[in-house]
């Protein structure tokens, strides 16, 4: 019985081979694709690309595990600073885990266990001793779906500042003098500028923010971010939630924020990959790393023909 | 093309047999008020309406409702009105037609004397003939002829004064007597409230918007008679009530208003008696209950959904809590009268008291808490991990302010309970039956530093001490009697003010939940 069980089994498995469903990885395992994906080998070359100037952040061999489920296979790659880096792939390739590796807001998942390391200015981020409030100040992060906090859009802004005592608003910094509303103005203002929001609510800044609109809530999450002085800002799908306006006014910043910030942003969209991104990192069914180069390199000619068939849209 | 059946999508003209509809559930709705009046003694079955009765009255609109209502069905079955109705009222209707008319049957049959074979017989006959008449026929016969039948059967029953004013009717093998000026109200009401759905539904043309006016009509006057009983219960106590609770008011030249009943304590000298040593007892008790469980409680939810890993050990947690909170009141008491009391001098104290309320107050608060925790959006979290902020900032800061309003909704529900709870206090905090107002417990002014640990005491927290609830309780089993003028009215007016001072914690509760969801959302 048992026999005839693992003759069939290897059986199914040279079908699948052959059918072309699965990928015929370089670790020798079958995993099954979306369909319409073709095999193919992923090449290392692919995906060592050397952008120039100075490496932000250095990702090397890393591998998460949220219980059984191999997530992420063994990814490595440099993301350079002061530019835009744009992760793109099919639903459920691992490009949000990758960003969350990041700022290991991925510790917060009791399932998940990360393997490999991702080094801040050549600083480990995953070694013991790790200070994650200094990290996560460092790198910030924006989510999918506009999540700004039910108070005002003031305490909105100055809520990281104020809860690192960066500044003082409370009632004893208050009565005992060491308040400082004008540098919390100040820093609301800049920070709001900075989002492109500014403009539109100046006038009501102790308005609750659950009452502005989708866009504006999204730049108002962004500002919050911008409050704490990051030096890299993560960003998990900014716009999949908001109207083509809104959308553009996000992709803007998002440009323009690269002068200043490392910025690396999850996509579905590819056009919105395709205008503000720098590089393109494109990850594939499985949870690996298949290309990242120049952004044009990946739309225009791709070294993987998965690459070429995702972004023309064959599948995905 | 399906076979659904189409009527006018627009319906412009309300057509005379709506228009009689909509009158009879307009007079249903009358009968069912004056029924409600009734019942709560504010009018007399016997006053005379237009030269009869006013059991006979309520009879003749019953039996014309009811004859209404058949005409509708007849008048909508034989096609003389155009309405859109279903094959059959249905099964809920059915059964309930069945129950109606089984109990219509047996009642009957045992009026005519005959045995419990012979009531069993005639109930099932009746019911029968009921279910068969309402599921088998088309909706428009189903739904009103039974309904029809039976209110003209009451009506009939009233006008011929079978049952009336002055009837009355010895349960056999019960120890208890029905009386007429009770049975009346409660035959109009349940009659008219089946006509009124009867008619409603004739008047929404039966079919879906039929039984959607019905069930409106129905839900209604239930609705009705719930506010109703909950304003005639508090218009009574109300009315008892506030001759002792005015008794003596009066206001001063500077505008200062003199109101013994609130600020005498009971005694011989006092010209009016008054509950004040019970009130403040009252509002200390609340106030210590609350101080000591919304922080534990709110610590401990804290824990448990922010810290505590879910699993067995918060879900066994859960369980004891939810046990705690269904936990009869006199066990809270007895458990402070064998472990609180030993600890606090050995007698029954205020301390004691307000702890045992604590202690019932507790599980309500953590369970309400708790779900107002979890009900806090992961992305509050999420994003305020992400600025960098830590774990405790971050449930001072997002979590628990977004989590006010519902903790402030257990208080309040919590408050309601053990302000009102008198077996605990009973055995916790005892207090004289009339004290007079030198023992009112004078907690702010009793704190005395001492020499020795623990270097403060209270000593109006160690004594005995009258609440409301207690009070009443105590001047009751006391026969209604002691050094007081009018024990009677004082016992109605210390009701009034125990209902007001829950009215007012209430308030307070309500208000502060109004100022955080203020708060939060704009």
């Amino acid at each position: 019985m048992s026999q005839t069980d693992t003759a069939e089994t290897a059986e199914t498995a040279e079908t699948a081979e052959t059918a072309a469903t699965t990928v015929n990885r370089t670790d020798g395992q079958d995993v099954s694709t979306t369909a319409g994906e073709t095999a193919e080998e992923t090449r290392p070359e692919w995906t060592s690309y050397d952008a120039g100037g100075e490496t932000k952040l250095a990702v090397d061999d890393l591998d998460v595990h949220y219980g059984d489920d191999h997530a992420l296979k063994g990814v490595s790659m440099d993301i350079p600073e002061e530019s835009v880096t744009a992760l793109i792939g099919p639903s459920g390739c691992g490009k949000s885990t990758f960003l969350r590796c990041l700022n290991r807001m991925n510790d917060r998942i009791r399932a998940a266990s990360v393997d490999g390391s991702v080094a801040l200015d050549g600083e480990g981020i995953y070694q013991d001793g790790v200070d994650l409030v200094e990290l996560r100040k460092r790198v910030g992060m924006v989510f999918q779906s506009p999540n700004p906090f039910p108070k005002s859009i003031r305490e909105n802004v100055s809520y990281g500042p104020r809860k690192h005592g960066d500044i003082e608003t409370g009632l004893l910094a208050r009565l005992t003098g060491r308040a400082e509303p004008d540098r919390e103005e100040a820093l609301v203002e800049r920070s709001l500028e900075r989002a492109a929001l500014w403009e539109e609510v100046s006038d009501r800044l102790d308005d609750n923010a659950l009452g502005l609109s989708g866009g504006q809530q999204q730049r108002l999450c962004i500002a919050r971010c911008l409050a704490v002085d990051p030096e890299v800002i993560l960003m998990d799908e900014p716009a999949s939630a908001l109207d083509p306006i809104a959308t553009s006014k996000i992709e803007d910043l998002i440009e323009d924020l690269a002068r200043d910030y490392t910025v690396v942003v999850v996509t579905h969209s590819m056009q919105q990959a395709a205008r503000v991104s720098d590089q393109t990192a494109v990850f594939l069914t499985g949870g690996e790393l298949v290309e990242y180069d120049d952004t044009e390199k990946i739309f225009e000619n791709p070294e993987s023909q998965r690459v070429e068939d995702y972004v023309s849209g064959k599948f995905g | 093309m399906s076979r659904a059946t189409r009527t006018a999508l627009v319906r412009d003209d309300r057509t005379a047999y709506e228009a009689a509809a909509g009158s009879a559930v307009g007079l249903s709705g009358i009968a069912f008020a004056v029924g409600l009046a009734a019942l709560l003694g504010l009018v007399a079955i016997d006053a005379p309406v237009a030269g009869v009765g006013l059991s006979v009255a309520l009879g003749a609109v019953l039996l014309a409702l009811g004859a209404a209502v058949v005409g509708f069905g007849v008048a909508s079955r034989t096609g003389y009105v155009d309405t859109g109705p279903q094959p059959s009222a249905g099964i809920v209707a059915a059964a309930a037609f069945t129950g109606i008319w089984v109990a219509v049957g047996a009642a009957a049959s045992g009026a005519a004397g005959l045995g419990t074979g012979g009531r069993l017989g005639g109930g099932a006959v009746l019911g029968g003939v009921a279910f068969a008449t309402t599921a088998l026929p088309r909706e428009d016969i189903g739904s009103t002829v039974p309904a029809g039948a039976v209110a003209g059967l009451c009506g009939l029953a009233l006008i011929s004064g079978v049952v009336g004013p002055g009837w009355e009717h010895a349960l056999v093998g019960y120890n208890a007597t029905l009386f007429g000026d009770t049975v009346v109200p409660v035959v109009v009401l349940f009659a008219s409230l089946v006509t009124g759905w009867s008619a409603a539904k004739a008047s929404g043309g039966f079919g879906a918007r039929g039984r959607n006016v019905g069930a409106y009509v129905l839900i209604y006057l239930v609705v009705g008679s719930i506010l109703a009983v909950l304003v005639g219960l508090v218009a009574f106590v109300a009315a008892k009530g506030l001759p002792g609770l005015l008794n003596g008011v009066s206001v001063g030249g500077a505008g200062l208003v003199s109101w013994p009943f609130l600020t005498n304590g009971a005694g011989l000298l006092a010209d009016v008696a008054g509950v004040f040593p019970a009130l403040v007892g009252t509002v200390w008790l609340v106030v210590g209950a609350v101080c000591f469980a919304v922080p534990t409680g709110v610590g401990a939810a804290v824990f448990l959904s922010e810290y505590a890993e879910q699993g067995r050990f918060t879900g066994a947690v859960e369980v004891a809590t939810n046990g705690l909170w269904s936990t009869p009141s006199i066990v809270f008491g007895l458990f402070g009268a064998a472990f609180l009391i030993p600890r606090f001098g050995n007698q029954k104290s205020l301390i004691a008291g307000m702890l045992t309320l604590g202690f019932m107050l507790l599980p309500l608060v953590l369970i309400t808490s708790r779900e107002a925790i979890l009900a806090v959006p992961d992305e509050y979290r999420d994003a305020s991990a992400a600025l960098g902020v830590s774990k405790w900032q971050t449930i001072r800061s997002v979590v628990l302010p977004a989590a006010i309003p519902g903790v402030t909704t257990g208080v309040i529900l919590g408050v309601g309970r053990i302000a009102g709870e008198t077996a605990p206090i009973l055995l916790t905090m005892g207090g004289g039956v009339l004290p007079a107002k030198a023992a009112a417990p004078d907690v702010l002014g009793s704190f005395r530093l001492s020499a020795s640990p623990p270097f403060v005491s209270n000593p109006a927290l160690l004594e005995a001490t009258s609440a409301l609830p207690y009070q009443l309780y105590a001047l009751i089993t006391a026969g209604l009697s002691g050094n007081i003028r009018n024990p009677q009215e004082f016992a109605w007016g210390l009701a009034l003010t125990l209902l007001l001072v829950v009215l007012a914690f209430y308030a307070v509760g309500i208000a502060t939940r109004y100022y955080f969801r203020q708060k939060l959302h704009q």
